[in-house]
């Protein structure tokens, strides 16, 4: 009885239509990149010394040398001097230098 | 017998009912008398840039700065002397010096003449056609008393529509009904006449009925559930509190007691949304009002707070929800109540994500610079990701992304610039970490430079105001034999300092890691 | 039902628990006929006799178990053909029988209606039916949770009353893996219908907390299995513990999905804690290894300890089945930015070459750094910023700017070449080198200008950070770095 007597029912409460989140590419956020990236289930539950990556890498270095070796490498470029930005950066210093000579 | 001591023990474990009172009275509301405005609280737009804190950064600062405070009065206590309140104000202060508060409204609020409409809404409600076999008389006339002074203490008397207002409902509404006004003349002796209208029960309103109003106390100081009677009416009772809970203009987790007496209320608002809304609206217009004259932030926070429970209990989530939240942030901001902020800042990133506008940007911007402070990598993290190729496009996310990032790396040259220029309320959460980041810059520069260097680099590269700030903070580190005098200007012994700032820096960082916990 | 208590019989007499975890799988893509055959065995009475006679007075079974265990399967039984109901009717292969009856057309509307259609615009006549059906749809997954948490609950009963044994736990795995599963659909299936069930009164409730509602609880499903497993005093022969990783591992994902991954640290305490009367990790089969060390090495990774991390997923890289390339891409997706961090090293091409994907990711990074490309690198970590944000290596990678400054550096150094030693000795690299030229340096790699105080500000960070030795000279404008290792593990 009470609610038939309640002029307006309860919906006033809801988000107005206009309010939906605008879909542009705009307003998509990295967050909302949703896919599954999930760690996977195995398809099998155990597996024998052989079948694993470390294994896998021996394998591939079985020339000599430990997987690593070729598989990280140092941060730094060395002493690469014949590429273009070693040499822009050689015509750089060779101008602050000139400046300071004169 | 006060409203506070008629509140059931156990409905409410800690929290008091009273403050909001003050918006709800069916007295003269010492609000009602000031027109709602809903232009005077605008917040710079978050694309415009402010200098760095001043009284003219924040418009509420501004407003204060001219604003004669009055001296602290009783809580709650409006700034015009109305005599009411003067019962519990006595209680910690003596009454306020009457300030000049506007004749006109103080002469309205000695005698009210009720509208036609009105008397013509109390009319057809008492139409036989109209009543309901379940609705008492009584509870009908606690009903329309409710209202209608609800209405007159918003101020919205002569503007709402009385012709379609609905008439009393059902006795299952009634029975859930919010014991409204009824305690007001509890107090109605503490008052003077001056301050009564029509409206006080005690001075002859037709719908008066101390049975009704005694029957309604008796039901709410009796915890709900523990009703006598039969299970359908402890059903009824829980209801009630519910309603109760709604309507409440509670004041909860206040660090303060209620004041022994007083204007206590109870609430309105067993009305549709969009008055209940209308309300809220007046609510919010009047708080920003009082913020700006009086600055009282315990008593405005708790106000924001109801606020915030009536849109959630009411389910109310649009623009107007945002921007209450928006304003108790920014206000929370720049008193330095982060936990507050915090709660502000949560629901506002909610709200925003569901669509609903307000100034998203902004308090994007505020977010990282949040957790930049509190050291939340998580959050930061998520925060991020929050933004849209668009939010980073906007000044002031960009200027919180390159604090963040000039941190990351350990720029404080750029740190300290971007210091220096923050757009909207940034400055006050970026003067929260700013020192700990002045002691990692010394840190770092002296480890890197030897032997030393002029003061003033330091007043430079870290944004002090002067040397003599610059001094002052590595005197306050206990870095005085670092600073020498050497011809016109002051020297800083950066070789010298050995592991002095490195430690204060430490300090400074696993404080706010420990913060950043909880 | 026959079947599947049938295979139930032959798993059971071999001990087989993969196999007898097997008729717990409601595998609907690859098993549909026959979920289906079972769920349509019988109704609720005929199910539930049929199971009794089977488990309890069939003597032709001769399976070794007692009374009290055979009451355990039959309920465990029963409860699967009860969810299987609702997963085939939430999957869209079976009718509801009650709610067919009730309404003859409602199925055939619930697919006419547009999820994605408001309500309110509803004003046809069909607008009660769709009413009706938007509830049935609504709530599907949410029920077909609730069934299978019923199940979970029959399961872990088995252990605590009815005398299972250890060696049936892959059931639990089972039942904690098709759970969670279960709760984020129906998760997803209520955040789809854009209900927001607000029920909290306080304006400080946790909306996120509301979107995942069913995989909270089914967090706290798993914390039982978790405990069951974790409390069991019996021999290790015999115990439980065999169990645990499945829980944890599931646990884990749990938490990272709902965005609580610093829960997990209470289980890795509570795990260390009981360790010593624990089964040795390696003794565990490697597919719970692997993931286990995964996780335990990201939450390292996401609390800066960069050291630990790389540890552990350097061990679960090693370990992990070769041919599991999207696992060891996420692997890799940490240890990169931990080796970064850690020893300054690269992913070689040769370690990115099987991965495509994290060529994307790393590969334009990894050359600008070896570079000193700071545009390079500033626009490298732009282009991959919304995937880095994303898998959490944002703020790590960012940190890789140094070491691309830091290699800049050194090649404004090499290039200053070298003056003569003192006293007529041997020619050594000249060591003072203005701030002019590193600025020179920075402003071209970087694409725009800086001024000379904010050099100076990088160089000081540098030193700070011990990528190079040596100190700056400010009033005089030049630094002067140290003879030995200016640039400490680079050889010069």
């Amino acid at each position: 009885m009470a609610s038939t007597s309640t002029p307006k029912p309860d919906e006033k409460s809801s988000t107005p239509a206009d309010s939906k989140p605008e879909q542009s590419q705009n307003t998509k956020t990295a967050g909302a990149l949703e896919e599954d990236d999930e760690f996977e289930d195995f398809p099998v539950e155990d597996w024998p010394a052989e079948e694993t990556e470390a294994a896998n890498q021996q394998g591939n270095t079985a020339s000599g040398g430990t997987a690593a070796d070729h598989l990280w490498e140092e941060s730094w470029d060395d002493d690469d001097t014949s590429d273009d930005f070693s040499a822009q950066l050689r015509e750089e210093l060779k101008k602050v230098d000139a400046a300071k000579r004169r | 017998m006060s409203w506070a001591s008629a509140t059931p023990p156990g409905t409410q474990p800690g929290y008091v009912s009273y403050a909001h009172g003050n918006f709800a009275t069916s007295a003269p509301h010492p609000f009602a008398t000031l027109q709602p405005s809903y232009s005077t609280f605008a917040m710079p737009s978050p694309s415009e840039s402010r200098p760095r804190i001043n009284a003219d950064m924040v418009p509420f600062l501004a407003a204060t700065a001219y604003t004669p405070v009055p001296v602290r009065q009783g809580f709650g206590q409006p700034y015009t002397l109305q005599p009411q309140y003067a019962a519990y104000a006595n209680t910690t202060n003596p009454p306020p010096a009457p300030a000049a508060p506007p004749a006109e409204p103080q002469q309205q609020q000695q005698k009210i003449d009720w509208p036609d409409k009105v008397r013509s809404y109390v009319q057809r409600s008492f139409e036989s056609k109209n009543m309901l076999p379940d609705v008492s008389r009584e509870e009908m006339e606690a009903k329309l008393k409710e209202t209608i002074s609800h209405a007159k203490d918003a101020g919205i008397m002569y503007t709402t529509d009385w012709d379609s207002m609905p008439l009393p409902r059902s006795s299952a509404a009634a029975s859930t009904e919010p014991p409204a006004r009824a305690t007001n003349h509890h107090n109605s002796k503490k008052r003077k006449s001056s301050d009564f209208s029509e409206s006080d029960p005690s001075t002859g309103n037709p719908w008066r009925s101390n049975k009704k109003l005694l029957s309604l106390s008796d039901r709410i100081s009796q915890p709900p559930g523990l009703d006598s009677k039969s299970l359908k009416q402890a059903e009824k009772a829980e209801n009630r509190k519910q309603r109760f809970n709604t309507a409440e203009y509670k004041t909860y987790r206040s660090p303060s007691p209620p004041p022994p007496t007083g204007p206590i209320l109870g609430t309105c608002t067993n009305l549709e949304k969009n008055y209940l809304q209308h309300i809220l609206h007046q609510t919010l217009d009047l708080l920003k009002k009082k913020w700006r004259k009086e600055n009282n932030y315990n008593y405005i926070c708790d106000q924001f707070k109801s606020l915030r429970q009536d849109l959630t209990v009411q389910r109310i989530k649009n623009e107007f929800t945002v921007s209450v939240y928006e304003i108790h942030a920014r206000i929370a901001l720049e008193k330095g109540d982060l936990g507050e902020y915090n709660q502000c800042q949560t629901q506002l990133r909610a709200l925003y994500a569901s669509g609903i506008k307000g100034n998203a940007v902004e308090f994007k911007a505020y977010r990282i610079l949040y957790f930049i402070h509190t050291a939340n990598r998580t959050a930061l993290n998520d925060a991020i990701a929050d933004l849209t190729t668009a939010d980073k496009e906007e000044r002031a996310i960009k200027h919180a992304l390159e604090v963040r990032s000039a941190l990351a790396l350990g720029n404080y040259h750029r740190f300290f610039q971007l210091y220096l220029d923050v757009p909207n309320m940034g400055a006050y959460l970026m003067d929260m970490f700013v020192k700990r980041e002045r002691l990692a810059a010394l840190a770092n520069m002296c480890k890197a430079y030897k032997p030393d260097f002029k003061l003033r680099f330091i007043t430079e590269e870290l944004a002090f105001e002067s040397d003599a700030e610059a001094a002052q903070f590595i005197i306050d580190h206990n870095g005085q034999h670092l600073l020498v005098e050497r011809e016109d200007s002051i020297i800083f012994l950066a070789g010298n300092a050995k592991q002095l700032f490195e430690t204060a820096r430490a300090d400074a960082h696993r404080r706010v890691d420990l913060k950043g916990q909880i | 039902m026959d079947s599947l208590i049938k295979e139930f019989r032959a798993a059971y007499a071999d001990q087989l628990g993969n196999d007898l975890a097997k008729t717990l799988t409601p595998d609907v893509p690859n098993n549909a006929a026959q979920l289906m055959s079972v769920w349509e065995s019988g109704n609720s009475q005929s199910v539930k006799d049929d199971l009794k006679f089977l488990f309890v007075r069939d003597k032709s079974a001769r399976l070794n178990m007692s009374s009290e265990e055979a009451v355990g399967w039959q309920e465990i039984y029963y409860s699967y053909w009860k969810a299987l109901g609702e997963i085939l009717a939430a999957e869209g292969l079976r009718k509801s029988r009650v709610k067919v009856r009730d309404h003859p057309n409602q199925w055939l509307i619930v697919s006419l209606v547009s999820p994605s259609e408001p309500l309110s615009t509803s004003k046809s006549p069909w607008s009660i039916n769709k009413l009706t059906c938007r509830i049935l749809t609504q709530t599907s997954w949410t029920s077909v949770y609730e069934a299978w948490k019923e199940l979970t609950s029959q399961i872990i009963r088995g252990y605590t009353n009815h005398e299972f044994e250890n060696w049936t736990i892959p059931c639990l795995y089972v039942a904690g893996k098709y759970m969670r599963l279960y709760a984020m659909r129906a998760d997803a299936e209520r955040g789809s219908n854009g209900d927001e069930m607000v029920t909290n009164f306080q304006d400080d409730f946790d909306p996120e907390t509301e979107k995942h509602k069913s995989l909270e609880d089914c967090a706290r499903q798993l914390n039982r299995i978790f405990n069951l497993c974790l409390s069991d005093r019996a021999p290790l022969s015999e115990s439980r513990k065999w169990g645990i990783y499945y829980a944890i591992n599931l646990l884990f994902k749990t938490y990272f999905k709902l965005n609580s991954a610093a829960l997990s640290k209470n289980v890795l305490r509570v795990l260390s804690a009981g360790r010593g009367d624990m089964p040795d990790f390696e003794s565990f089969p490697k597919s719970q290894q692997v993931t286990f060390k995964y996780y335990e090495g990201v939450l390292a990774f996401l609390e800066e300890n960069y050291e630990e991390a790389e540890r552990h997923l350097t061990l679960a890289w090693l370990l992990c089945h070769k041919g599991a390339t999207r696992n060891m891409e996420l692997i890799l997706t940490y240890l990169i930015p931990c080796h970064l961090l850690t020893t300054h090293t690269l992913p070689s091409a040769k370690l990115l070459a099987p991965f495509p994907r994290l060529q994307a990711l790393f590969l334009k990074l990894a050359t600008a750094i070896k570079k000193g490309d700071l545009r390079g690198f500033h626009q490298a970590l732009q282009e991959g910023e919304d995937e880095f944000v994303k898998r959490r290596i944002y703020l790590t990678l960012e940190r890789g700017r140094d070491i691309a400054l830091r290699n800049l550096l050194r090649k404004v150094f090499i290039a200053g070449g070298f003056i003569e030693g003192a006293e007529g000795g041997a020619q050594v690299r000249r060591t003072r080198i203005p701030v002019a030229e590193f600025a020179a340096a920075i402003r071209m790699s970087g694409g725009q200008d800086i001024d000379t105080d904010e050099v100076e500000c990088l160089l000081a960070n540098m030193i700070y950070k011990n990528l190079m030795k040596g100190y700056i000279a400010h009033e005089r404008g030049f630094v002067v770095l140290s003879k030995n290792g200016a640039f400490p593990g680079t050889g010069v």
